[in-house]
């Protein structure tokens, strides 16, 4: 009898013990599926209705796969897509290339550095609205600035935000102007952390600036090189607030990303259940996105390799 | 028993004394029943409406009936409204909407019929004269059901009273018209031909327009397409808009984007207006608020130097019909309270205080008032404007949404943004707007017909 309560005691530890984990991760868990399984599964699960706001969600109109064969045959989401592409490739190919050179540059404890290094993250902290805000004044065709001085030069006066060639330019331009520091900051950050040694070691083996760059510092930093550029991929595809304010997405579809299309239609033109269809689409291609970045070079497994 | 009874009949007639004297204080004054009363309004955060805030509180000390506004951007109103009318029991006792959104409140049955109220002797004010309120403003907006589910006729009820209406007239800069020894436009030709005269010989913006991408470059090409002779859709639901009238008001679009201030394509209202208040364009031609607009110093520098004159003429007089409406939600608690209130904003003596608070008038008794006449100089060009409102301006139907947004908003955009023919475009447009009608059923009797 005594035995048998043992043997039994035993069994609820042990039984105990691996659930305990389980235990501890339930908060992290419960915020996921409240915050991002729920959302996202109720977006698939409207992709397949017909619902106009306002009309009870029980009148709304089952539609099966409706909504994604129209969007597949639709011109519109293709234009969208390939418009969040180039503004994808064109910012973010131009903020590496800018934001790790000034890291490199600042990198060094020269004269007032960390003064520069305040100043090039202020954009940084500008919320998105008034970023959309400043620079739609600044772009202004009429009264902007950039217009202004470009006057002073004998440049005709350009309406940068109504035209599709010049509107797509001056969102990228935005966005590089605000998101550049992002990745200076977290380079910068990556290249302090860079053992001397190694550096040390490199200089002495004869390696000049732009071999010690190319061939030891970068490639170190590699998996910080990697999460930067994750995130900002991810951003592209979730940027919204700017592109609303600076030009609602036109001329056109011009600067319409996928993002703000999903938004037009479901707000504008109250189509909800395409909408949802194309969220869905957008969240596929973000996942693949990512997968695809993980796959290539997982900064977790490099570390977990140390 | 017999003293039990004599007792009874007393109270009674005590009682019955006692209602009659409190019916008597009922019929003295039609608000005492809903004194206290609490109505919440949604309304839109524009001038019109801000000015009517003091008349708000007029009618709370009047009447003892406490008013919340709820004010929104105009362009979030009808997501908010829709919300709270879908609910069982709203918050919103008085709705004011964007003509354009009367259609689908009404097919949604989000709205009260106000015969509801008409019929009641105890409501209506026997001097309320609704005949006095601009026939083509009450028609557009208030009234639902009628030729074509929006446009006047005898299906048609009554869903609310206009309130912060507008139609379109021209301003122009009387300095400048005088300077090239110009008349103001009386024709679409003349229009379009002084247009590339101030151009040419002052170098100025001539004609201030709208042209962002999506519903504002539409409401600049619908500026033309009335007077011009055109439509959207033809009597049976056909969608026209590659019609050789509406390509010509795209090709008038283009002339005036070409010729008017720099930077129209990325013009929505405001920037559209503070170009011709700030100097920079010689006329406009939209909504009748250019004309308060001009004589306020905050974002006026062209005041004493506009001049106002009817909307150009086509093969056709046409102007627009647009602005708010307002009405009684289905689900609101308060309703006779909230009736009161919408008499009340709109009755001749609120009409005209809101024209003293700055506000817009919708009754003819206003516009003609000798007073107002000599203060205002637009507004016996409103009057003279009004009967040419075309009511079906744009069609108020659910689908004008996508419409106008999705297809004409794009299409209009590649009208004034390149210089190729303009006739595909409206052809493709055109094809677009044909397969959201025949997906949204429109073409359900003419096939059946077949």
């Amino acid at each position: 009898m005594a035995e048998e309560t043992l043997i039994t005691a035993g069994k609820a530890k042990t039984g105990g013990r691996t659930l305990t984990p389980y235990f501890f991760v339930l908060p992290a868990g419960i915020v996921m599926i409240a915050g991002l399984l729920y959302p996202v599964a109720d977006a698939f699960y409207l992709s397949f209705y017909d619902w106009k706001i306002g009309t009870k969600f029980a009148k709304a109109e089952f539609v099966g796969f409706d909504n994604y064969i129209r969007m597949f045959s639709d011109p519109d989401v293709r234009e969208s897509i390939w418009v969040t592409f180039r503004f994808g490739f064109w910012t973010i190919l131009i903020e590496m290339i800018v934001g790790v050179s000034l890291a490199l540059l600042l990198e060094k404890p020269i004269r007032g550095a960390s003064l520069f290094r305040t100043i090039f993250i202020l954009p940084l902290m500008v919320s998105p609205v008034v970023v959309g805000l400043i620079w739609r004044y600044l772009f202004d065709a009429r009264v902007g600035w950039i217009n202004y001085y470009l006057g002073y030069l004998g440049i005709e006066p350009q309406v940068w935000l109504g035209d599709a060639e010049l509107a797509f330019f001056a969102i990228v331009f935005t966005d590089i102007w605000q998101w550049t520091p992002f990745i200076f900051i977290i380079v910068i950050a990556g290249l302090q952390a860079l053992p001397s040694e190694v550096l040390e070691a490199s200089r002495i083996d004869g390696a000049n600036w732009w071999q010690q760059i190319f061939l030891v510092k970068l490639p170190m930093i590699r998996s910080i090189l990697l999460i930067a550029l994750l995130m900002r991929l991810i951003d592209v595809f979730r940027a919204l607030e700017v592109m609303y304010i600076l030009t609602g997405g036109g001329p056109g579809r011009a600067t319409e990303l996928l993002s703000l299309h999903i938004y037009n239609r479901a707000f504008d033109a109250q189509l909800l259940g395409y909408a949802s269809a194309i969220s869905v689409l957008l969240i596929s291609i973000v996942f693949l996105l990512s997968l695809g970045i993980l796959v290539v070079g997982n900064p977790m497994k490099e570390k977990s390799d140390i | 028993m017999k003293q039990w009874f004599g007792k009874a009949a007393a109270l009674s007639v005590a009682a019955a004394v006692g209602l009659t004297a409190m019916s008597g204080a009922l019929l003295a004054n039609p608000y005492e029943k809903y004194k206290g009363t609490t109505i919440v309004v949604s309304w839109p955060a524009l001038s019109h409406f801000k000015a009517a805030e003091t008349l708000v509180e007029e009618f709370t000390e009047e009447t003892g009936i406490e008013v919340e506004i709820d004010a929104l951007q105009y362009l979030k109103l009808r997501d908010r409204q829709i919300l709270e009318m879908s609910r069982d029991e709203g918050e919103y006792d008085i709705v004011s909407w964007v003509v354009m959104w009367k259609g689908e409140y009404v097919s949604k049955g989000l709205l009260t019929p106000l015969s509801q109220f008409f019929t009641n002797g105890a409501l209506v004010d026997p001097q309320y004269d609704i005949d006095d309120i601009a026939d083509a403003y009450l028609q557009n907006g208030g009234i639902v059901g009628g030729t074509k589910g929006y446009m006047p006729g005898k299906s048609g009820a009554l869903y609310g009273v206009p309130f912060g209406a507008e139609t379109s007239i021209l301003a122009y800069r009387t300095d400048v018209f005088e300077e090239l020894g110009l008349e103001p436009p009386k024709t679409y030709d003349e229009l379009v031909s002084v247009s590339k005269m101030i151009k040419e010989k002052k170098g100025m913006g001539a004609l201030t327009s709208r042209g962002k991408t999506g519903h504002q470059v539409t409401a600049a090409w619908l500026l033309h397409l009335a007077p011009l002779g055109g439509k959207i859709f033809d009597d049976e639901w056909n969608p026209v808009i590659n019609s050789p009238e509406a390509v010509k008001a795209a090709e008038v679009l283009r002339t005036v984007s070409n010729t008017g201030p720099t930077g129209i394509p990325s013009y929505g209202f405001s920037e559209m207006s503070a170009a011709f208040l700030q100097g920079d364009a010689a006329m406009y031609l939209d909504s009748l608020k250019i004309a308060a607009m001009s004589r306020n110093p905050k974002l006026s520098k062209v005041d004493g130097k506009v001049g106002f004159a009817l909307h150009p003429v086509g093969s056709r007089c046409g102007s627009e019909t647009g602005g708010f409406a307002m009405g009684i939600p289905a689900n609101s608690l308060n309703k006779e309270a909230a009736f009161l209130f919408v008499q009340y904003m709109t009755s001749k003596a609120g009409d005209k205080r809101m024209v003293e608070l700055g506000g817009d008038p919708i009754r003819l008794s206003t516009l003609n008032h000798p007073e107002f006449v000599k203060q205002f100089p637009e507004y016996p060009v409103v009057a003279e404007q009004l009967p040419c409102a075309d009511p079906d301006w744009r069609p108020l139907i659910p689908e004008w949404n996508e419409l106008n947004i999705d297809v004409l908003g794009q299409a209009l955009t590649k009208v004034i943004t390149t210089d190729g023919p303009i006739q595909p475009i409206m052809d493709e447009a055109n094809e677009k707007a044909r397969a959201i009608m025949a997906r949204e059923g429109y073409y359900a009797w003419s096939d059946y017909r077949k």
